[in-house]
């Protein structure tokens, strides 16, 4: 209790600068004097009683030390002072400590910005109750639905329920559709639809992850009961603040899906984002709704319509293998016990191999984590190796000016300073100078988030990722910043404090320590050409990776291409109503026929949109159900638009309709490798298997048309069938308009065509097919932009480094080289001397840096496309560019030492 | 003062606690002085020494100071025990009665006792 008590004396002693030292000394003064007039009484003479009394009192400086010593915090006290004083060193060279500051704020705050994606895409777990005990069957985290039997990634919904009975393994299971639903509904009587992202999940949902509301209720078990009666919704938390206004009576708003009424039940915390990490939708409803809800996906009571995740929540002391081991025992016996099960040999077979793998979700679901984890972890590796860089380069800069500061710290030394309390100034000095460097990186790093966020949305809108400050981050900026300062102030310190101190109090620039200095130095220097021919190489690799990617040939003409959504849900027609194919008809009509507009198709898919795909059987091919054939549903004009050429046979045409024989135009790939030999045109191949759910309907080959790209323009050769949407309904998405002239102006033309024909359809994502084209390698953009940014970074810092150097060493050798100038040098001859230097380091720092290149190289070769990670021409193009930046560096120092006046440079000698 | 400053503080804060409680107010020199006539020689040296453990006292609430007048008109600072001050006498004079009955104890042992 007590020592508390002083302790907090002594803190607000030391706030409060406040000292006792008046009182102290009036209270030693009346001392001595009482013992004085004693004494006196004692009978001694005046001077000697006072004398006497002063003896005994003591050594009064040192009383006055050990007082003040009590009276504050004296460690505290010094540190304090260290600050003081290295605020003040640090403003004595404004230049180098602004340049050092920011180094570091560019270094720690792009450490910060990656660190706070890897945070929020690989290491963040869900916020619901203990994470660590929910399991999600399947590992893909696919999207879609399928028929296929014995699926161990989506799961039906009788499967589900089934399931959810008889396991004995999980405290609770649910069921999540494992596609959201982008829906333009409106919200109360509002005239303008909005886009919402409506995920469809069981009613319990949010029971087994443990999270409930902050107003009203979540979805239940009763909502979930029986089909297409219990329209209610559950908010997010951004949906009622940014949409609803934040209205506190929330749960009286209403909001329209398709031709259904939701009622509002509900809102979630703000944290909670559901269990897709980087995808938060805005509202949940039951999957009792799933067929109300536009594009109106039922099959809920169909044994083989799988498209679920299902996850569980462990019963205590469950392992998650005892759970796998009994998710594989329940399976096959589900599976077998739905009466239209198809147990064909094939089925069987594939039965017996299937294993449900079970994964945690701790983490949640997401495909932002496959696809991000090795950039991320790249380009952590990239800013790391900058931050290296920068140490090395303030750490030259400070060894540089601890030179200069050679005198002063040798006369403290003289004086009895110990050398440990030097170097903790030093310290002290090298950590304030870093703690600027991080706050100010914080503040770049949120910056540098926001560019990052937008960089990896693709489209309007942003990904709802939460890559806000928090405190795991600001623990790991303080550990870096801390362990830069370190790393780039131990190194000067040690060396500045150990010195030969009469030689250099002896003269301020001393011949004698120039020889012993610099190898330190030299060691930064070549150490920082060396990383920096890492990132540049890099760099170089992914650039050409870029650059290969763009130049693929994708097999359509992806110039002059206009691509939009429209909403065909909200029409409230079929897909196979006649009126849908007509409206569509008439769009494609009206746009046809602006100027400027080539030609007009609706599609189901353009490119990198996914995929609907299947087995396909050939008559008089073998059945082979691992090749995937994708489906597209097109226009009649599809094929001009996209001028994808025709190989054989004809185009759609106006003779199509539901009542004609249905055709198909088929890839040339397909029709080689699908197709028994010869032409393909008139025969006939139906979609799905044999055995399938969908009773197959024979489509007649029409046409051949040329391989083009489908997902992505690294991908091999995909099997690809074009359809008539005239034929075969479909809720269309896509819109591809071919143009000649301005952007702008045509894609304001077609969106007034599209609402003159209907003024409610709603549009989204207007944009150029190439610009499509290339978001399906963003990924690769935004590496090789950040890689080339922070390549350039390290070559600038390099140069500074070699800059600063050679500087230094010219200054150091005025002398010397004034004495070969006197003795006939030539000024070329000198200047070529400093560059030889500058090429010599280079060099050394390639050679050195070379091997770890190759090693790194070897690393990202998954993420190279068309190149290997020894590619020549990266790494002669960034040695080339670490020379030029090298000798640019060299040159002014150079210069400066070709200039020296030799008689100038010896009368100083 | 340096080589044993622990046994010097601990014990010079037991004597002026002891001293304030039997003798009440008191200003510096007059701890010293009455610490000196009881315990002869401890303090002849350094008188100074009181000062920094009546700070330390006082910072732990052990003893309170205020300004006041002293004999002959002086200004002095009196410093006086605190109800915090009169528990920690006790119990640090429980402890060093221990100790030292221990201390006795053991010093007086002999051979026989031990055997």
């Amino acid at each position: 209790m007590s020592s508390i008590r002083r302790l907090w004396t002594r803190t607000l002693n030391l706030l409060l600068r406040t000292t006792g030292d008046r009182r102290l000394r009036e209270e030693m003064e009346h001392h001595i004097a009482l013992q004085t007039d004693e004494n006196l009484r004692a009978g001694m003479s005046v001077s000697e009683a006072r004398r006497q009394a002063l003896l005994k009192f003591g050594p009064v400086e040192a009383f006055r030390e050990s007082y003040h010593a009590e009276e504050g915090l004296p460690t505290i006290e010094t540190i304090l002072q260290d600050c003081r004083y290295a605020v003040r060193m640090l403003f004595r060279s404004p230049v180098l400590s602004i340049v050092a500051v920011l180094t570091l704020a560019l270094g720690i705050g792009a450490n910060t910005a990656i660190f706070s994606f890897i945070d929020a895409v690989m290491l963040r777990t869900l916020p619901v109750k203990d994470p660590e005990r929910l399991v999600k069957f399947g590992v893909e985290d696919w999207g879609g639905i399928t028929d296929s039997f014995a699926c161990t990634e989506l799961y039906s919904y009788p499967f589900y329920r089934q399931f959810q009975r008889d396991n004995q393994v999980f405290s609770g299971t649910a069921a999540i559709l494992s596609m959201m639903n982008d829906v333009h509904g409106f919200i109360n009587n509002r005239k303008e639809s909005e886009l919402i992202h409506v995920q469809t999940v069981s009613g319990t949902y949010f029971q087994t992850l443990g999270v409930g509301p902050q107003i009203g209720r979540v979805i239940d078990e009763n909502d979930d009961s029986t089909e297409g009666d219990h329209p209610v919704l559950v908010i997010s938390n951004n949906f009622w603040k940014h949409r609803l206004g934040g209205d506190p009576a929330v749960l009286d708003h209403k909001i329209k899906l398709g031709d259904t009424v939701f009622n509002i039940v509900g809102v979630m915390p703000a944290e909670f984002f559901g269990t897709k990490v980087g995808a938060a939708p805005d509202m949940w409803t039951p999957l009792s709704m799933m067929a109300s809800i536009p594009p109106g996906w039922n099959g809920r009571k169909e044994n083989f319509s799988e498209s679920l995740y299902i996850i569980g929540r462990l019963k205590p002391g469950v392992t998650i293998e005892e759970a796998t081991a009994n998710a594989n025992v329940l399976f096959p016996q589900i599976l077998h016990s739905f009466p239209d099960a198809k147990l064909s040999q094939d089925n069987l077979d594939r039965l017996s191999h299937a294993r449900v793998p079970l994964k945690s979700l701790a983490r949640g679901v997401s495909d932002l984590r496959d696809a991000y984890s090795e950039p991320l972890k790249v380009l952590m590796v990239i800013v790391a190796l900058v931050l290296l860089i920068a140490c090395a380069n303030i750490a030259n800069l400070l060894l540089a000016r601890s030179t200069s500061r050679a005198r002063e710290l040798a006369v403290r030394q003289a004086l009895g300073a110990a050398r440990i309390r030097i170097i903790r100034q030093l310290l002290t000095e090298s950590l304030l100078l870093a703690l600027a460097g991080g706050a100010l990186g914080i503040a770049f790093a949120l910056f540098a988030n926001r560019v990052l966020l937008h960089m990896i949305s693709s489209g309007s809108e942003t990904i709802a990722l939460d890559v806000s400050l928090n405190l795991r981050l600001l623990a790991f900026t303080f550990v870096v910043t801390v362990c830069t300062a370190l790393l780039f102030g131990t190194l000067p310190a040690l060396r500045a404090t150990r010195l030969e101190l009469t030689s250099t109090l002896k003269s301020g620039r001393g011949t004698s320590t120039f020889g012993a200095r610099t190898p330190l130095s030299r060691v930064l220097v070549i150490s920082q050409v060396a990383l920096s021919l890492v990132l540049t190489v890099g760099a170089c690799l992914f650039l050409r990776t870029l650059n290969n990617l763009s130049r693929v040939d994708t097999g359509f003409d992806k110039q002059n291409v206009l691509r939009l959504d429209i909403d065909s849900s909200a029409t409230g027609y079929g897909e196979d109503d006649p009126r849908m194919r007509s409206l569509l008809h008439q769009i494609e009509e009206r746009v046809s026929s602006l100027p400027g507009v080539e030609a007009a198709s609706f599609s189901a898919f353009t490119f990198g949109e996914g995929s609907w795909n299947s087995a396909i059987s050939v008559p008089g091919m073998p059945f082979n159900r691992k090749v995937n054939v994708k489906h597209n549903e097109i226009g009649n004009d599809y094929f001009k638009v996209m001028r994808i050429p025709l190989i054989a046979g004809r185009q759609f045409g106006p003779q199509d309709t539901t009542k004609s024989q249905p055709v198909a135009i088929i890839s040339e790939s397909m029709a080689r490798n699908l197709f028994p030999a010869g032409s393909p045109i008139g025969r006939t191949y139906s979609i799905g298997s044999p055995d399938g759910m969908e009773v197959p309907v024979e489509k007649q080959v029409i046409g051949v048309a040329r391989d083009v790209k489908f997902n992505n323009v690294a991908e091999d050769l995909e099997y690809i069938d074009y359809l008539p949407y005239t034929q075969r309904g479909w809720g269309f998405g896509d819109f591809e308009v071919r143009y000649a002239g301005n952007f702008a102006a045509v894609a304001a033309e077609v969106q007034q065509a599209i609402h003159s024909i209907d003024r409610t359809l709603p549009i989204s994502n207007v944009t150029t097919l190439e610009e499509q084209v290339a978001r399906s390698y963003s990924n690769q953009t935004i590496i090789a932009q950040l890689s080339a940014f922070f390549g350039i970074v390290a070559v600038f810092l390099s140069a500074i480094g070699l800059y600063g150097i050679m500087s230094y060493l010219v200054s150091r050798r005025t002398g010397e080289i004034g004495i070969r100038m006197a003795l006939g040098a030539d000024r070329s001859e000198v200047r070529w001397q400093v560059m030889r230097e500058v090429v010599l380091w280079i060099a050394i720092g390639i050679v050195i840096g070379l091997p770890i290149t190759l090693g790194g190289g070897r690393l990202v070769r998954t993420m190279l496309y068309g190149l290997t990670g020894s590619d020549p021409w990266s790494l002669v193009a960034a040695a080339v560019a670490l020379l030029i930046a090298g000798l640019a560096a060299g040159y002014l120092p150079a210069r400066r030492a070709s200039r020296v006046e030799p008689t100038v440079a010896l009368r100083y000698e | 003062m340096k080589q044993k400053p622990d046994v010097q503080q601990g014990t010079l804060a037991l004597m002026v606690l002891k001293t304030l409680e039997v003798l009440g107010p008191l200003h510096g020199y007059g701890v010293a002085r009455r610490i000196e006539q009881i315990s002869g020689d401890l303090l002849s040296v350094n008188h100074g020494t009181l000062y920094p453990v009546l700070l330390r006292l006082e910072q732990e609430g052990a003893i309170e100071s205020e300004w006041g007048a002293s004999e002959n008109n002086r200004r002095a600072r009196y410093y006086h025990l605190t109800r915090e001050g009169r528990r920690q006498l006790q119990s640090e004079l429980q402890d060093w009665h221990q100790t030292t009955e221990i201390i006795a104890r053991f010093l007086s042992a002999k051979a026989e006792d031990l055997a």
